[in-house]
């Protein structure tokens, strides 16, 4: 299965992965290499944060008490992600920052709503007792893919496309990156973390979504790395052909 | 690049199928072990001498029980025992008993079975490492046991509709003269051999973790057995100690009171015999064996050493004990215990054993007794050596012609086989027979009678080798031909199908200043392939296989959201949603996914299927708990709804035409028949069996069987054929814009309207039969395939330009495999519906009610590739046609070439894969259990793939021609 899991994740990752020749859109506010860096370490490091705790303060884990673990992830990541995206925002000229924010806010459920309906559709239990645990997971999936692009674009659908469905044009300009690559990371890494599921290991961890969220949060973690390795090559090369 | 012309297509195409099926048919008959088959059962003729033209009597079959034991008796000449308690120890390997290689076993072994020990001792007790052959599970090594054949697999598979042992056996023997007989034990003995037993109290082996009470539960009635009389045969069988080796494995703490507690039987059973023997109560022969043995960490099921190391104790053949107790390994096989019991016992050899009586049970007998015993078993081996070997057939049986000029003496034997095996016959017949005469005369002497013995075991040790190395070896060549002519036709297919695409897209490259992203690799082309591969490699371990319907329903929903997200793509930056053209069509194509992933969201969730999970809640069960009445509502329902939508689908192309109007006329009929046979009929067991339920049913199956092919045949005859420029188009949405000089010189409108039609015949009566034959449960299900078959239709008649073909085409196999599944099917030949098989049966018929069987499991993928008909009316490929090199081979190539080859394709490759994944796993544990079985379904995939695609191809071409050969008279009158 691992085997697998790693052929369809090169097909996948070779998708978004943009050209770094690509020129800077006009119309998408750039970003310094330290600024992603920030970011993203921030992100990071609250999801770190949200498991330490999780772990010493409350004496849970994933395994254990699935809901509470993703809720507490949720709930530390949330600020997090709205704040630092919303200061990214598309259009600062129209749009404030506690504009941006409350559209982050809005975001959160509407994405949990699309997120929790794509791993219904893929096979996620439906029963009661996975209610709570789906609505955690799905918000926590909501921050990784939706709510950092809700904060900086806003409903602007063809910022939406370029992201999300590479239409017309690849993801292009640092701050695409930022929210394109971890979100489908996440999206990946749940995808894969799905596969033990259905097998007969008798591990705790096959039940749903413990995981697919240990895939979703490695697969963010990677696509956070990748992206900021990606801006800071982009950096070196334009400064390069600057001089 | 030079395209290929439709009749080398078509010729290749063949040639890389007729490639697969010698492929395919090589492989099945090397792998697949082909049991020596002899049927019927043994009776007397098994004390005569085998002949060619010898008269069958049968009427002796018809003797009762005393009669025909008295004349087995008289016939054999033995009987010493009246007796027989057969102790079966579960996973006992021999080496705990008789220690290995010269050695006796450890001391803390000696010690944990003191009675045992000091019955081998003083020689009272023989003993034997009894060789199993693998697989080393329970059930088949009791088969192997009691009939002395070592089974098959096929055998196993197609008895699917019962577990009982039908084969000749040593149990069917006794209980043919009158034996009454006990099980106390596993109640697998209860399965093979149901109603033969007298009394039983059955165990089962699934509590796994329980050791004590399982044994327990047989030794509580043990006293009370061995103080009764009224049995002769007593079957013991404790599984306590395979637990104790699955728990904690060889060395486990337990294993020493559990061979004591095995030993304190032993004890009780002899001491008790011994007592009923002093007072005349007959003698009993107490026979000690273990099914397999285990590995050091107590697991079992492969061909190790450990694990084949079983044991056969004989103990009370000999009374007085002699002083010389010996380690030697005394290797014997376990086939050769059924042989071995029916010559102590007097009763007629099973017909298909292969085994040998064994060396030394016969050393208490006389000589005489003991050469008899050869004797039978070397003509009852003979009798299926001549089954088995052409060459020792009666039309040209070289033993009979030089039996004459043969004197009595021993002649070196070399040769081919059949000599060989003739010639070490006739060595030991002629030797017997002089001695016999000779004993007339008592002038024999103990070197001629040991010379016999071993002139009979050469030829025994010899004739049953041969006969268990030809069920258990593989001929390596026929596998290797087998699977390289499968590769060479899965390459040949690939190749087509790579070298179509091509030439295809180059056409549409020069057609049209291409669109951005067609030659692109988009993400759904990449992911159909990636498909292919993740099914390939989730086929090597064997808890995928046996949950393949989790791959199948993830890929395929993967699959609808990689779409949606296409689709997506597409989707014009407007702020405001107008309805144009473009829209409209997008908007029409995420209805259909959306209608693909809800449907396919439940087809999912209807059965919980495979091996591990099935206990975990479905909407099946729910239904089921709800009742019967709610069952038979959600099915009428559905059934009325699959109606409606068919006329519906019908009514697209406009209801003013005729034969429009006759072919929906019929099916209402026939729709409503079949709803009244559901109303009236199913789940009424009663009426159901009687006889015109079933006269009804073979006639709703005779007009759903008729129909169809009228109308194909019909409709092309009867399509009118419009000459003028200006057609009326069969589809509102998809009009054709073909150039008008093709329009006008070919019948492609025509033509897609019939294929239109006679499509949805098809799907429309293959969903009617399916309603009969389904269990109630299932109606929903088939309701949503075919919805999901008339989105992805709407699907693709949008998608135009946008979606290439292949990946359509293998996008419907996926959802064909899915819906598989979702109808309730599995990799385990459990799940195929049996009792569906005999609906509308008056009498048994195996080839009928294997057709119906696999109508049954195979709806959902031959309702997808039939439904190829519909996709080939609807898909739009007029992009591909240029007026000047157009002619009929090119248009049939265009419609035809992919949706037959994709399937065929993917199917060549995944069958390829699975074959060679097979033949490395062959040594697994669980090769007879898991992937044989999975064979067994992708063979008859492959069957439902050429049934599929060649109704497809003969619709088509037939259409074709038809309707261009008119086309031509009417331009011409």
């Amino acid at each position: 299965m691992k085997a697998n899991a790693t052929t369809s994740s090169v097909k996948f990752s070779a998708e978004p992965e943009p050209e770094a020749e690509a020129e800077v859109s006009p119309s998408s506010p750039s970003i310094s290499a330290l600024e992603a860096l920030s970011v993203h370490l921030i992100s990071g490091l609250g999801l770190g944060l949200a498991l330490l705790l999780a772990n010493n303060v409350y004496s849970v884990n994933l395994v254990s008490h699935p809901s509470l673990t993703l809720l507490l992830i949720s709930v530390i990541e949330c600020p997090i992600v709205i704040l630092l995206y919303s200061r990214h925002r598309k259009n600062r000229e129209e749009c404030s920052y506690l504009k941006a924010v409350g559209r982050g806010l809005v975001g959160l459920p509407v994405g949990a709503l699309v997120n929790s309906l794509g791993a219904i559709a893929l096979g996620a239990p439906v029963g009661t007792q996975y209610f709570l645990t789906t609505i955690y997971w799905s918000l926590m999936m909501s921050l990784f893919t939706i709510v950092p692009a809700v904060s900086v674009f806003g409903s602007s659908w063809k910022d939406w496309q370029r992201i999300f469905a590479q239409t017309n044009c690849r993801p292009i300009g640092s701050l695409d990156f930022m929210i394109c690559l971890p979100a489908h990371g996440a999206i990946i890494g749940a995808w894969l973390g799905a596969w033990p599921m259905p097998l007969d290991w008798e591990r705790p961890w096959q039940e749903w979504p413990i995981c697919v969220s240990y895939g979703a949060m490695a697969g963010y973690l990677v696509a956070i790395v990748v992206s900021f390795s990606l801006i800071l090559v982009r950096a070196s090369f334009q400064h390069d052909k600057r001089d | 690049m030079s395209s290929l012309t439709c009749a080398k297509l078509i010729l290749f195409s063949i040639a890389g199928v007729v490639i697969q099926i010698i492929g395919l048919s090589l492989f099945v008959y090397g792998f697949f072990p082909v049991k020596p088959a002899l049927s019927g059962i043994s009776g007397t003729e098994s004390f005569r001498v085998p002949r060619c033209n010898s008269v069958h009597n049968e009427s002796e079959g018809d003797l009762p029980p005393d009669q025909l034991k008295a004349l087995y008796e008289e016939l054999s000449g033995i009987h010493p025992f009246d007796r027989l308690i057969l102790m079966v120890i579960d996973g006992l390997p021999a080496e705990f008993v008789l220690g290995k290689d010269h050695q006796p076993p450890p001391k803390a072994l000696m010690e944990a079975m003191p009675y045992t020990q000091s019955l081998l001792a003083n020689g009272v007790a023989i003993g034997y490492h009894a060789k199993a052959a693998p697989p080393t599970v329970t059930m088949p090594r009791l088969k192997a046991m009691v009939s002395g054949a070592i089974g098959g697999f096929l055998d196993v598979a197609f008895n699917f509709n019962t577990q009982a042992l039908l084969d000749d056996n040593l149990l069917g023997q006794f209980f043919s003269v009158g034996w009454k007989m006990v099980m106390l034990g596993d109640e697998t003995w209860l399965k093979l051999f149901p109603g033969l037993f007298m009394r039983h109290d059955g165990v089962s082996s699934f509590f796994v973790k329980d050791t004590v009470q399982v044994d327990h539960n047989v030794s509580r009635h043990l006293g009370d057995e061995l103080s009764r009389d009224d049995w002769h045969l007593l079957i013991l069988h404790y599984l306590g100690l395979d637990h104790v080796g699955h728990i904690g494995g060889r060395n486990s703490i337990l294993m020493a009171p559990k061979l004591l507690e095995m030993d304190e039987v032993v004890k009780m059973i002899h001491t008790s015999i011994i007592a009923n023997q002093d007072n005349g109560q007959g003698r009993t022969l107490l026979v000690v064996v273990s099914d397999h043995g285990m590995t050091d960490n107590g697991n079992h099921g492969g061909s190790s050493y450990d694990e084949t190391d079983s044991l056969a104790l004989f103990i009370g053949l000999k009374n007085h004990g002699s002083e010389h107790a010996s380690y030697t390994v005394n290797t014997v096989y376990q086939v050769d215990i059924a042989p071995t019991l029916a010559l102590i016992f007097g009763v007629p050899i099973p017909k298909n054993n292969v085994g040998v009586l064994i060396l030394g049970t016969f050393d208490s007998f006389t000589d005489e007794q003991h050469l008899k015993a050869l004797e039978l078993n070397s003509w009852q081996l003979f009798r299926l050596l001549q089954a088995q070997l052409p060459g020792l057939s009666c039309e040209n049986s070289p033993c009979e012609s030089f039996i004459d000029d043969q004197g009595p003496r021993k002649s070196k034997c070399n040769g081919n086989l059949e000599n060989m095996i003739c010639c070490l016959y006739l060595n030991a017949t002629v030797l017997h027979s002089s001695w016999k005469s000779k004993n007339v005369s008592r002038s024999y002497s103990r070197a001629d009678y040991s010379s016999i013995v071993a002139a009979y075991y050469e030829f025994l040790k010899t004739g049953s080798e041969w006969l268990s190395r030809r069920v258990t070896d593989k001929p390596v060549n026929l596998l290797a031909f087998g699977v390289a002519a499968m590769l060479l036709s899965c390459l040949i297919l690939s190749c087509l199908i790579f070298h179509v695409c091509k030439e295809f897209c180059i056409r549409q490259k020069k057609n049209f200043d291409l669109v951005d992203g067609m030659s692109n690799w988009n993400l759904d082309e990449a992911f159909i392939l990636g498909v292919i591969l993740i099914v390939i490699i989730s086929m090597g371990s064997s808890s995928m296989v046996e949950e393949e319907q989790y791959i199948w329903h993830f890929v395929t929903s993967t699959l609808d959201l990689l779409l949606l997200r296409k689709t997506m793509q597409s989707l014009p930056v407007k702020k405001s949603f107008r309805l144009y053209e473009g829209t409209k069509k997008i908007g029409f194509q995420v209805y259909s996914i959306f209608v693909l992933i809800i449907s396919g969201r439940t087809l999912r969730g209807w059965h919980q299927g495979g091996v591990n999970w099935t206990h975990l809640p479905d909407v099946s069960k729910w239904l089921e708990m709800a009742g019967s009445n709610n069952v038979k509502l959600v099915q009428l329902v559905s059934c009325l709804l699959i109606i409606s939508l068919c006329f519906f689908t019908l009514s697209v192309l406009g209801s003013r035409r005729k034969f429009v109007l006759v072919v929906g006329f019929t099916f209402l009929v026939f729709g409503l028949l079949v709803l009244q046979h559901i109303m009236i009929y199913q789940e009424n067991t009663i009426v159901q069996s009687s006889s015109t339920a079933t006269l009804m049913v073979q006639i709703i199956f005779a007009v759903l069987g008729i129909t169809p092919i009228g109308t194909f045949i019909a409709l092309p005859l009867v399509m009118p054929i419009s000459i003028s420029k200006k057609h009326s188009s069969h589809d509102s949405h998809t009009s054709t814009p073909d150039p008008i000089e093709i329009q006008y010189k070919y019948p492609l409108v025509e033509l897609k309207d019939s294929l239109y039609v006679i499509g949805w015949t098809y799907i429309g009566y293959w969903c009617l039969l399916q309603l009969m034959l389904q269990q109630p449960v299932n109606a929903v299900p088939i309701l949503l395939i075919l919805m999901q078959i008339l989105a992805s239709m709407i699907y693709s008649s949008y998608s135009g330009l946008h979606q290439k073909q292949w990946v359509e085409i293998a996008a419907f196999y996926y959802l064909g495999m899915a819906g598989h599944f979702a109808l309730g099917n599995s990799n385990s030949l459990a799940t195929i519906d049996v009792a569906g098989a005999f609906i509308g049966m008056s009498s048994y018929s195996t080839l009928l009610s294997g057709i119906l069987m696999f109508i049954i499991t195979y709806a959902s993928p031959i309702l997808f590739l039939i439904s190829m008909v519909m996709y080939i009316s609807v898909k739009d490929t007029s992009y591909l046609l240029i007026t000047q090199s157009a002619d009929s081979g090119y248009l049939l190539k265009i419609m035809l070439a992919l949706p037959c080859l994709v399937p065929m394709g993917v199917n060549s490759i995944l069958l390829t894969a699975y074959t060679i994944l097979l033949l490395l796993m062959r040594n697994h544990l669980f090769v007879w259990s898991v992937f044989s079985p999975k064979y067994l379904y992708v063979c008859a995939t492959t069957v439902c793939v050429y049934i599929g695609v060649s109704s497809v191809a003969l619709t088509v071409i037939y259409s074709y021609l038809v309707l261009a050969f008119r086309k031509r008279m009417q331009c011409s009158s």
